[in-house]
């Protein structure tokens, strides 16, 4: 009996107009979660194909890594950047059709950035390598936006991604200059070590926050000191050829 | 910041060219090429600076926007929470004037600070804050009328603030969903799956709608027991202005 005096206080009180309120509510609610449910399918299929092409450009770049660090093994280096040139081409096919999904959603870049960041870097620390071993310089980042064929894309290569991607290269210069010594060539710590020195005050010229970024930044000193050492031996021991001899006595 | 960069750039440049200067005196050959080779990576490297600078800028005035929302996002749903029996009127419509300053004073200010097109790269700086203010907008609609505040609804408020001329900031539906609070969601689960936030979020969401259904059936079942609450004298509290669900 009280139960139901209850019910009937609230419905005369809280109810009234507002009885047939909540079926319309509900519609438009549901109208809404329709719309909702459609474009996240659209973002969810596009994702699905970015994550596709990442996962090529994934093993793409694994060759391409493995064609470059046969230059460890003293593999004449004519034939090591023909090789490596060669997987160029496959990468930046893949970068195409990375940039044909791009821009297919204008706007939302940074959106599915996260999903091929990785391979970016991986793809830019490659190619400056490539860059060095022709040329003892650094990629731009013009060049490397370039080869990628990004130049045109919305927001291009992101520029941390391009600073992330140096910062693999330098890990992997002390490992190439101890081979290169062994090997016999002992001009290469010199010139690794003017190069990286310059790398490293460059870098130090930026802002950094504490973050990904920073702590590979604060990774290029160690192997800047790695190069140092093997430049020290190679000195130290006057293997270094003519001009550092110079260097030395004067 | 900017200053104490190229203070420190410059010294490296000054103390560099010393310990060089010894060598280059015998291969004087070398030292156009290695000047070239230096000012172009400190070209290439003064521009990145440049663009750092700038973004973490942006980045900062984003999440200091952010957290101005937040906080005053917070107070409005307080606010709200404060509704009673005998004041509803009163706190909600103080709530909804704060609501409006939250909009013109600071979420005004994000959406300036957003302005342009890569503000998803800057998203985990304010999503957190769109969410909370979502939420309080609406949980206001919510206790005033007992609907939802739709995305579009939302957005237009928003796109008043912008500058026209520029693509002005909407929210996208992932914040517009992580700060509601309905059962629809969970027909999204399945396809939701990038996305572990809402995953999470969802399973709060089940458990919350659980407590409700639970608190519905007492009420229903058990009404007559009910004890008043805060020195309620009656149970026909006109909370969020809903009838009862079995009527």
């Amino acid at each position: 009996m009280e139960k139901a005096t209850a019910r009937d206080d609230s419905s005369s009180a809280g109810g009234g107009g507002e009885l047939d309120h909540p079926i319309s509510v509900f519609l438009s609610m549901e109208r809404q979660f329709e719309e909702f449910r459609s474009q996240l399918m659209d973002s969810g299929s596009i994702r699905e194909r970015i994550r596709s092409v990442a996962t090529e450009m994934e093993s793409a770049l694994r060759v391409m890594h493995a064609c470059i660090i046969l230059v460890h093994q003293s593999v004449p280096l004519p034939e090591v950047l023909k090789k490596t040139k060669a997987q160029i081409v496959v990468l930046r096919d893949l970068c195409g059709r990375l940039a044909e999904i791009l821009r297919e959603c204008p706007g939302q870049y940074y959106r599915y950035h996260a999903d091929w960041r990785s391979e970016t870097q991986t793809a830019v620390s490659l190619l400056a390598f490539l860059h060095y071993l022709e040329t003892e310089s650094l990629l731009t980042h013009a060049e490397a936006q370039n080869i990628l064929g990004w130049d045109a894309l919305e927001f291009g290569l992101d520029i941390e991604d391009y600073l992330i991607g140096l910062c693999f290269l330098s890990n992997e210069l002390p490992r190439y200059v101890v081979n290169q010594v062994t090997a016999g060539d002992y001009d290469c710590p010199r010139k690794l070590l003017k190069f990286l020195t310059e790398l490293h005050s460059s870098f130090q010229m930026l802002n950094l926050r504490n973050d990904f970024l920073r702590r590979k930044f604060d990774g290029i000193k160690y192997d800047l000191r790695r190069v140092e050492e093997v430049y020290y031996d190679v000195k130290i021991r006057g293997l270094a050829p003519g001009e550092s001899n110079q260097e030395q006595s004067a | 910041m900017q200053l104490a960069a190229s203070s420190i750039a410059r010294c490296f440049r000054a103390a560099k060219p010393l310990r060089l200067h010894q060598c280059d005196v015998m291969s004087s050959f070398k030292k156009p090429r290695m000047i070239s080779t230096n000012s172009v990576m400190r070209d290439e490297f003064a521009k990145h600076a440049d663009y750092l600078n700038e973004f973490n800028d942006k980045r900062e005035k984003v999440i200091k926007a952010s957290r101005d929302v937040t906080i005053n996002s917070k107070k409005v749903i307080f606010q709200v929470h404060r509704v009673r029996k005998d004041n509803s009127e009163e706190v909600l419509s103080k709530a909804e004037k704060d609501l409006a300053s939250v909009t013109s004073q600071y979420m005004s200010k994000l959406v300036e600070e957003l302005q342009g097109t890569d503000f998803w790269k800057l998203r985990h700086a304010y999503t957190f804050a769109v969410q909370e203010y979502v939420e309080a907008a609406t949980f206001c609609r919510f206790c005033r009328e007992g609907t939802i505040l739709d995305l579009k609804e939302i957005n237009t408020t928003l796109h008043s603030l912008g500058d026209s001329h520029r693509k002005p900031l909407q929210i996208s539906t992932i914040d517009y969903l992580l700060g509601n609070i309905y059962r629809e969601l969970t027909l999204l689960a399945p396809i939701m799956d990038d996305s572990s936030e809402m995953k999470k979020k969802l399973e709060v969401m089940l458990q919350s709608v659980t407590k409700i259904e639970n608190a519905c059936f007492n009420v229903h079942v058990r009404g007559s027991e009910f004890i008043p609450l805060l020195g309620e004298n009656d149970d026909q509290f006109p909370y969020m202005g809903l009838p009862y669900l079995d009527s």
